[in-house]
């Protein structure tokens, strides 16, 4: 193999590694509804300070980065016995730089999105959404989990 | 080697230096509810000061007596509930008016005034527990009518308001 390829390897292993130390996706708060009346739907934005649930991202500045959700359509009731649809719109996901000035990124959480880390090499993602709980839906604890996979470029 | 092998070597290793910059990794929260039966409230007692005399206080306590105001409400065994209340200034007949000076409360998880937790009403918001799933809510107060008070039936409504919390 030429030298010129042996380095251009090399290059990719010790560039592919120093990324990997770079990168950081980590869940940082639930999606919580808190109390819900069965047969009241209750929506919480993304906005929300204390019930969004929110991601931090962290990468390099300058960097490129594409998300996606992987979101849940129903809630479950933890020991059984129950289900609750959850539901999400588009602008119920925005994604915010931490340098001062940055500007929301609102996004359909059912989508991707690409994002460039501008400012900062970090970023925190904050997500809303529904649900209506039927009339009949048993009282209880509901749950299921939010996966925010993210491809660094 | 020939120009074009450096040049596909090359390519293969530019092509695995993208690859190997685009890395994925993820994260999770979880979404999550706590859902509850809705809270039932229901008349229990009307707060009945009965016949009261011009330029005579009147009082009926919440926490003893036929004539106290009782609320009914259900709820989840076990849940917290806050209770507050949209209360008169004034019981009205027609265009006259008795003020009511004062109002008073109590609850409990029994249909019983006896040992009920008395609060202030008028207070802001109190906090109770559905116990077994049942609450009972006391109403007092005190009457002012005037000394030239005319006669007639006076009334109004007094609001409560609960939930969960």
């Amino acid at each position: 193999m030429p030298r010129c390829a042996t380095f251009l390897m090399l290059a990719a292993f010790l560039l592919a590694r120093s990324l990997a130390g770079q990168t950081q996706v980590s869940g940082v708060r639930d999606l919580a509804f808190g109390i819900v009346i069965a047969g009241v739907p209750t929506t919480v934005a993304p906005t929300d300070p204390v019930k969004s649930g929110q991601f931090y991202l962290r990468y390099v500045t300058g960097g490129r980065v594409r998300v996606r959700l992987t979101l849940p359509t129903t809630l479950n009731r933890v020991g059984g016995g129950g289900t609750m649809p959850i539901s999400f719109r588009n602008g119920d996901a925005f994604i915010l730089g931490t340098a001062p000035g940055s500007v929301p990124n609102p996004f359909n959480p059912g989508g991707m999105l690409n994002y460039r880390f501008t400012g900062s090499p970090d970023a925190n993602l904050y997500l809303g959404g529904r649900v209506t709980p039927a009339a009949a839906t048993p009282s209880g604890t509901y749950t299921a989990p939010v996966i925010l996979t993210a491809t660094f470029f | 080697m020939s120009k074009f092998m450096k040049y596909a070597v090359a390519v293969a290793a530019a092509t695995s230096l993208t690859a190997a910059a685009a890395q994925a990794q993820s994260g999770n929260i979880n979404a999550k509810a706590t859902v509850l039966a809705p809270i039932t409230i229901a008349q229990g007692a009307e707060l009945d000061f009965g016949n009261v005399l011009p330029g005579v206080n009147s009082t009926v306590a919440a926490s003893s007596g036929a004539t106290a105001g009782r609320f009914d409400l259900t709820g989840v065994s076990g849940a917290n509930v806050n209770v507050s209340f949209t209360l008169p200034a004034n019981l009205t007949s027609g265009a006259n008016s008795l003020p009511i000076g004062s109002w008073t409360a109590c609850h409990n998880t029994s249909a019983s005034q006896a040992g009920c937790t008395g609060f202030t009403p008028s207070a802001g918001t109190t906090s109770a527990n559905f116990v077994s799933g049942a609450l009972y809510v006391y109403m007092g107060g005190t009457v002012s009518p005037a000394g030239l008070q005319p006669a007639g039936l006076y009334q109004a409504n007094v609001t409560l308001n609960a939930a969960y919390f």
